[in-house]
């Protein structure tokens, strides 16, 4: 509207200022992420041999699939992933609704529980070892108590997976996954119990009011009111907690290094392993495509409810 | 019964402030033990069972005047030389403030300077123009927002190899990294940005036009010093996410020299793995600025993610 209004009066320059200001955000933006993306389908197809790449078409994702080490990572991905999203999303949930009261010192909780956010996820593995140090650590006294945990005598970032009940699947879960897990959801909740407090706040208090006087008691508001209403919000939380947590590698690297044994390599780590450890980028590149699609599943998944969420505000 | 609510009320309150202080506290004890294990002698770390303070005597429990803090861990983190000379009169010889932590201050300030830049002008073509390929541009930008660096990294491993090879005159990795930063956390500014410039009535710039000011001049004039409280909070969120970032700098740079303060902990803790106190100190050196940085400008810090997570 104001560009047709101001048309005649600018030169050249002005006319296409909007384009000169998008231009470089554009080509920055082919470059670190159209450029790159295209780049991984094509290395997915290649192997690199002593004389340069060459095609193998779909042989690196055969391989891939036959790996024994693949299908147990994407064991230990489900299981990380389903923890690590209900746990942040129900902790999340119940403490923004502790803060969505009106206290003096709100202000103050949000600020120190959003610490854990601004620490970087490698401190953060760190800070979360120093816990569980074999005879040192606070907690060593819980995780080495072999009531809790089966012994072996050092850490639980060292304790013996449990068998699993169901064949290949890893579930029961290592107690260092249930650890991984916990620190993970311990560095992701502040932001997503802010999410969910900024939503449960746009909640019309007369809503919640009406529905008083109607004789809704306390569990009974927040099951038939608050998560109807923000069932959008909460949708895009799963889905970014989801996201987060299948592409989040910083804390396996500095809490356990995939282990004890291969029981907390989920495949982001696996697709770091078989890259730079294993230096097989082309069935690395296969990996990081698989990840890549589940990844725009959850993106277009997020637009679509927000643009729902859009239409009916 | 009024006077049995208010009291009801009241009570209720007690608890949840009690409640939300407990939780606070279950919150932060490992950044707490972490600080506090930074500065306690080699001797009190490896205690059997732990102790959370070094303040315990071979009579009493606990005696605050009997603390045994030390600076040991900081000590081996900075590894100072005395030069006896100007200014400190001694020098910093550990390479974690020699060559990691300035690495990524100038990594984490060019990349946000130039992710302020650049969303600033895009949010505010998107924000003010309607053109040919608006929407589609628009919802590109969004879906280009949620894409993770993880998957990208192979192919950005790959181009810096190639890069080397070509032995271009001015180049190395450091430009790799900063265009990789910038271009990853590019998007969700846009939005931001965009988000920013929508606030700004636009009456604004129309008594400007009106007055024969050019587009351009408006922007500098007019709306700059209108959204600069936005692009701050903008530059401090990608600060806050390039200093922490690890995995792009561990992979993406060849040369030590050039290696991010992530890199040089990770780094650190292969070589210190049983010195605990050592590894705290580093950790609280490197996440010190950013949480400082955090609590001094939390409310421009919540600005930014609120307006970024409304867009998802």
């Amino acid at each position: 509207m104001l560009s047709m209004s101001r048309r005649k009066v600018g030169g050249w320059f002005n006319r296409s200022l909007p384009f000169w200001l998008i231009l470089p955000t554009i080509l920055v933006l082919l470059v670190t992420q159209v450029y790159p993306g295209i780049y991984t389908i094509w290395l997915s197809l290649q192997a690199r041999q002593p004389t340069g790449w060459t095609f193998v078409g779909g042989n690196n994702y055969k391989r891939l699939f036959d790996m024994g080490q693949f299908g147990e990572s994407v064991g230990h991905t489900v299981v990380f992933l389903v923890g690590f999203v209900v746990v942040t999303l129900v902790v999340g949930f119940l403490f923004a609704l502790l803060l969505n009261r009106k206290l003096y010192f709100s202000g103050l909780y949000i600020t120190l529980l959003y610490i854990p956010w601004v620490i970087a996820d490698i401190i953060a593995g760190l800070v979360w070892r120093l816990l569980v140090v074999p005879d040192y650590g606070l907690l060593s006294g819980i995780t080495q108590n072999p009531l809790f945990f089966p012994p072996n005598g050092l850490s639980i970032l060292t304790a013996v997976p449990p068998r699993p009940w169901l064949g290949a699947f890893p579930f029961p879960p290592a107690p260092a996954m249930i650890y991984l897990i916990m620190a993970s959801a311990w560095r992701a909740l502040p932001f997503i119990t802010l999410l969910l407090l900024a939503a449960m706040q746009t909640v019309p208090s007369e809503i919640v009011e009406s529905s008083r006087i109607d004789g809704a008691r306390g569990w009974q508001v927040v099951r038939f009111i608050l998560l109807p209403l923000m069932l959008p919000t909460l949708v895009v939380a799963l889905f970014s907690l989801t996201l987060s947590g299948m592409n989040g590698v910083g804390m396996i690297f500095s809490l356990t290094n995939g282990g004890p044994g291969t029981s907390t390599e989920v495949l982001s780590y696996l697709l770091y392993s078989i890259g730079w450890t294993q230096r097989e980028f082309g069935r690395a590149a296969a990996l990081a495509m698989l990840i890549a699609v589940v990844n725009w599943l959850l993106i277009l998944g997020t637009l679509r409810v927000s643009r729902v969420e859009e239409r009916g505000a | 019964m009024h006077q049995f609510l208010i009291m009801r009320r009241h009570w209720e309150r007690w608890l949840l402030n009690a409640l939300l202080i407990l939780i606070c506290m279950v919150v932060l004890l490992p950044v707490a033990t972490t600080l506090l294990i930074s500065f306690k002698r080699e001797e009190d770390v490896v205690r059997k069972p732990p102790v959370l303070f070094p303040c315990d005597t071979p009579t009493r429990a606990f005696d605050p005047t009997a603390c045994r803090w030390s600076l040991e861990g900081y000590e081996r983190v900075l590894a100072p030389k005395p030069t006896g000379g100007w200014p400190l009169g001694f020098v910093l010889t550990g390479n974690m403030f020699r060559v990691y932590i300035p690495n990524t201050l100038l990594y984490a300030t060019t990349s946000s300077l130039l992710v302020v830049t650049l969303a600033g002008m895009a949010g505010y073509a998107f924000s003010r123009y309607r053109f040919r390929g608006h929407r589609l541009l628009m919802s590109s930008i969004l879906a280009i927002t949620g894409v993770p660096l993880l998957t990208n990294l192979l192919a950005l491993y790959q181009m810096g190899v190639d890069l080397r090879k070509a032995q271009l005159p001015f180049y190395d990795d450091r430009l790799l990294i900063i265009i990789v930063y910038v271009g990853f956390y590019l998007p969700l500014s846009v939005w931001v940005a965009k988000g920013f410039f929508d606030a700004i009535p636009r009456d604004l710039e129309e008594a400007a036009f009106i007055d024969g000011c050019s587009p351009l001049d408006a922007l500098g004039r007019i709306i700059i010093p209108l959204a600069a409280p936005g692009l701050m909070s903008i530059f401090l969120l990608t600060f806050v996410n390039v200093w922490n970032e690890f995995i792009a700098g561990y992979l993406l740079i060849a040369k030590n020299e050039f290696k991010p303060a992530m890199f040089g902990l990770y780094d650190f803790l292969s070589q210190n793995i049983i010195n605990f106190q050592v590894i705290a100190a580093a950790c609280v050196l490197i996440a010190l600025p950013t949480v400082v940085l955090f609590l001094f400008t939390r409310r421009l810090f919540f600005q930014a993610m609120v307006e970024g997570a409304v867009k998802g």
